[in-house]
């Protein structure tokens, strides 16, 4: 008997697919663009979060270096479209790939210190990296103000969040498939006791690698998805919205879990923007706060710690 | 052949020798290393799995010096040390404890395990879930998941009721007559004596005393620093 197949533990992430489902019904009934373009930017933080939770989440490796690799894709397909005028599914693909790359080559020094020493080389390594890009973007004579009019991922708003929302299902579904694998198993046992696993005989560091390689990669996708969905690659990709809402996110829908991301992710940036109508960008400071208070007072995640 | 020799081993801790030049070998099938608290017992079973590094001397396993091989790969040559404070991974469930480590060399059957150990009704439980008695046989289950050659048990009946303790102590001999080699590190002795083979008695970092029960009670030495001089060896 399999008992990982068992329904029980897939019945989150089918309830996660069904709200999906729902508000993309909701979206072309209702027909209100504003709402179709909040719910599309909810699911690219959605698909962020969704990394965050997979490889951070479940490990309990802090990584603040998010927004890095969110730029990473971005300015990747910008430059890739200006350079090469390669059609959108390539820029995706390879933004995904240099993602997977630029994760490996990230948690190579990072995932051997553990902690906080690891949260601060997870900001401090891609800080480096921001500056690096930039720098060899001026040397180049690249535009590092950014790519404007770039191809959006459709012509119609309603088949943007369509694919939007077919990327988010399949990602969901490919992830939460790995934390019920042995592989995923590893990840979990990682969270509670690594030291524990490794006198046990596992070599840990290589699974880690793997995670967050490909976390990366999905963060990176994340970021050209953005950029192909507002037309525009800029250094503001780079920036903090596309760490603290994630965190959030992943950590309001159960540290570790996977599935929550996804309803959690879409109240918050609905929240979030009808907030902001209000109190404008304090939005984001309060948000960031609240991402920070949970993380310190509930380090296993708000799910697991009220159990 | 001799599985396990320890030559002139030592570790300390700040200026605190826990363990000083231990030399001792692994004759025959089980062994009991024992010593008052604080004689350094944990640090060289600790030393010999690779989760401390000695400062000084070597450890030869299986006709191989690893001494310098690292934790993961000690357990992948059979050689596995289970924690005297149990290590449970709290949010998986029973079953997913010994899962965890089912391809270690050449891995054991999850089923098996759970019968020996006693747990095949705790198979789908939380490990935090689990009684203190449960969580020490989950500690030595998950060992035997890797299929050792060589177990190094700190404490493995420590904390347990009696009767909780003659049921590990009856796993550990069917495991014994099967062939698999141990070193029990206990305070219980009148429990693992009837079990053992010989015995090592550290004092202070250092051996005092080698060879079979028998012996252990008309050493002086032994008397002297282990038991204060009474004869009473069940402390
Ligand atoms: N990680 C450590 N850091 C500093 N000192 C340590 C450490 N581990 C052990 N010690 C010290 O080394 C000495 C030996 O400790 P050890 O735990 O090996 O003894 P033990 O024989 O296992 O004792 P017990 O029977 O109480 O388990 C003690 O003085 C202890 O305080
Ligand atoms: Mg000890």
């Amino acid at each position: 008997m399999n008992y990982r197949f068992e329904g029980k533990k897939w019945s989150r992430l089918w309830i996660s697919i069904s709200v999906l489902i729902i508000l993309l019904v909701i979206s072309y009934v209702v027909n209100m663009p504003y709402f179709t373009f909040s719910l599309i930017f909810a699911l690219i933080l959605v698909i962020l979060a969704l990394s965050w939770d997979f490889s951070s989440g479940v490990t309990g490796y802090v990584n603040f270096g998010l927004p890095f690799f969110v730029g990473v894709g971005a300015f990747s397909s910008g430059y890739l479209y200006y350079t090469y005028k390669l059609p959108v599914p390539f820029l995706l693909f390879i933004s995904f790939l240099l993602g997977i790359t630029s994760g490996f080559l990230f948690s190579i020094p990072t995932l051997r210190v553990r902690g906080p020493f690891f949260t601060l080389l997870s900001l401090l390594l891609p800080l480096l990296g921001t500056d690096f890009i930039l720098a060899f973007w001026t040397v180049l004579g690249l535009p590092t103000i950014g790519y404007y009019n770039l191809p959006t991922l459709s012509g119609s708003l309603d088949y943007v969040l369509l694919i939007v929302t077919a990327i988010t299902a399949v990602i969901s579904f490919v992830l939460y498939w790995i934390t019920q694998t042995h592989f995923g198993l590893v990840l979990r046992g990682i969270g509670d006791d690594e030291d524990a696993i490794i006198s046990n005989g596992l070599n840990t560091f290589p699974y880690k690698l793997v995670t967050f390689s490909l976390a990366m990669g999905i963060v990176s996708l994340g970021g050209a998805i953005y950029a192909l969905f507002t037309s525009y690659a800029g250094v503001d990709t780079f920036g903090f919205t596309f760490l603290m809402y994630p965190m959030l996110i992943a950590i309001l829908g159960g540290r570790g879990s996977i599935a929550g991301s996804l309803p959690a992710g879409i109240i918050i940036v609905l929240l979030s923007q009808y907030l902001s109508l209000y109190i404008g960008s304090l939005t984001l400071i309060i948000f960031s706060i609240l991402a920070i208070l949970l993380l310190l007072f509930f380090p296993k995640g708000l799910m697991r710690s009220i159990q | 052949m001799t599985i396990l020799v320890v030559e002139g081993l030592s570790k300390s801790w700040g200026g605190n020798k826990a363990i000083d030049g231990m030399t001792f070998s692994l004759e025959k099938d089980a062994m009991a290393l024992i010593g008052p608290n604080g004689a350094g017992k944990t640090t060289l079973l600790s030393s010999i799995a690779g989760i401390t590094l000695p400062d000084q001397g070597r450890i030869i396993f299986d006709g191989i010096d690893i001494t310098k091989t690292k934790i993961w790969k000690r357990v992948g040559l059979g050689l596995v040390k289970t924690f005297q404070v149990v290590r449970p991974f709290v949010s998986l469930t029973v079953r997913e404890n010994l899962e965890l480590f089912s391809r270690v060399h050449g891995g054991s059957d999850i089923d098996s395990v759970l019968e020996v150990m006693g747990l095949s009704q705790f198979g789908n439980k939380k490990a935090r879930e689990l009684s203190h008695g449960n969580l020490k046989r989950l500690e030595v289950a998950k060992a035997l998941m890797t299929n050792p050659k060589l177990l190094l048990l700190d404490e493995p009946i420590g904390g347990l009721s009696n009767n909780e303790a003659v049921g590990v102590i009856d796993a550990l001999s069917s495991l014994k007559k099967k062939g698999t080699k141990m070193i029990i590190v206990e305070h219980r002795l009148s429990e693992i004596f009837p079990f053992v083979d010989s015995v090592v008695v550290m004092d202070k970092g250092k051996k005092i005393f080698q060879g079979t029960t028998t012996e252990l009670f008309d050493d002086e030495k032994v008397r002297e620093a282990y038991m204060g001089g009474e004869t009473n060896v069940d402390s």
